[in-house]
């Protein structure tokens, strides 16, 4: 079985972190990336999380265009009737409310409002966009020597992709 | 990976062992357990979705299956490639796969919270989380393990694992798997 064709197995882990004490600063978490923002928010008195159109950039990878708010090949319009609903203009900086962009887009978000922290999920059209396709969605992870593998390096080859964990 | 190292240099595997630390998988594919396995053919697309994948019948008392029948399946699989019974039509696999709803998303979303929560020092905080994501995807068996595993079950979730399991009361712990007849098996 070994020899016709390669089993990719994967480890759920929980590793244990140094308790740590810090300054509380907002972070995002996009695409499973956490970045800690650099500039501090003026809309102290907001349940939104309002962005430095920079750090839109940094930590979701979207840019701000005439056609909409956009990353690579996909944009998403803006309403024209609600753009102050997204953009305001507050000093030297433009910011963005990128939890309103989520709830325009139906993307799912976790917030803990103590430790700042933003989580944002996928869309469900990107979560669930294999059904139609049936094409196994790719992932990148690190074998045990930190070298990345990516599925799809595996085409040409059928794959038993199989996950257990040492729970 | 510290922690995940250990087992794979012991087992030291033929097949390639990655580690998975944020859980991209069972989100990716909307796994509740472990383990789940997926086959995927040579053009990349899925032809077996998610099942119970056991290798042996030590884990016989919670599975109630015999791992021979998914051995011999895909022992049939490698054998008859597209052709096999165990592989499934389009309209069979679209039938099983079906889309994830706005709890499971949210339930995924609370859990990466959580975890990064967690692994930044803060434990007790990511506990809220870790509980919205069990009750927006009560199926879901790897966000109850994980969770209980990064801290006291009975303190901190008044319950445990195996006072879950018992609370089935005969509903399977493991979904059963749906195996073509006896008949389509391999010769």
């Amino acid at each position: 079985m070994g020899t016709l064709f390669r089993c990719v197995g994967l480890i759920f882990l929980c590793s244990m972190a140094n308790e740590t004490t810090s300054q509380v600063r907002t972070v995002v978490i996009y695409d499973n990336a956490a970045t800690e923002l650099r500039t501090p928010s003026p809309f102290t008195q907001s349940k939104d999380l309002w962005v430095t159109l920079a750090e839109l950039k940094r930590s979701a990878g979207f840019v701000v265009k005439p056609q909409g708010v956009c990353r690579s090949e996909l944009c998403f319009p803006l309403p024209k009737q609600r753009k102050a609903d997204f953009l305001e203009q507050q000093g030297q900086d433009t910011w963005f409310n990128l939890s309103e962009f989520a709830r325009l887009v139906k993307q799912p978000v976790a917030h803990d409002e103590k430790l700042a922290t933003w989580c944002f999920g996928p869309r469900p059209e990107a979560q669930n966009g294999y059904l139609a396709t049936l094409e196994a969605p790719n992932f990148t992870l690190p074998d045990r020597n930190g070298k990345l593998h990516s599925l799809s390096d595996f085409r040409g080859k059928k794959v038993l992709l199989i996950t257990w964990a040492s729970w | 990976m510290k922690d995940a190292s250990p087992w794979i240099e012991k087992a030291n595997p033929e097949y390639l062992a990655l580690i998975d630390e944020q859980h991209l998988v069972t989100k990716l594919y909307s796994m509740v357990n472990v383990p789940t396995a997926v086959w995927i053919n040579e053009q990349g697309k899925i032809v077996r979705p998610n099942e119970v994948a056991f290798v042996d019948d030590r884990f016989k008392s919670y599975s109630h299956m015999d791992s021979g029948p998914y051995l011999d399946g895909i022992r049939d699989w490698v054998a008859k490639g597209e052709r096999s019974s165990f592989v499934l039509s389009e309209e069979q696999l679209k039938k099983r796969l079906t889309p994830v709803g706005p709890d499971r998303l949210m339930a995924d979303v609370e859990f990466s919270l959580a975890e990064y929560l967690y692994h930044a020092g803060h434990g007790t905080e990511a506990i809220p989380h870790f509980k919205q994501a069990q009750r927006l995807a009560p199926d879901n068996w790897n966000y109850k393990r994980q969770a209980w595993l990064l801290s006291d079950a009975d303190r901190d979730y008044g319950t445990n694992f195996t006072q879950e399991v018992q609370k089935l009361n005969g509903k399977p712990y493991y979904a059963p798997r749906q195996m073509p007849e006896p008949a389509n098996k391999p010769n």
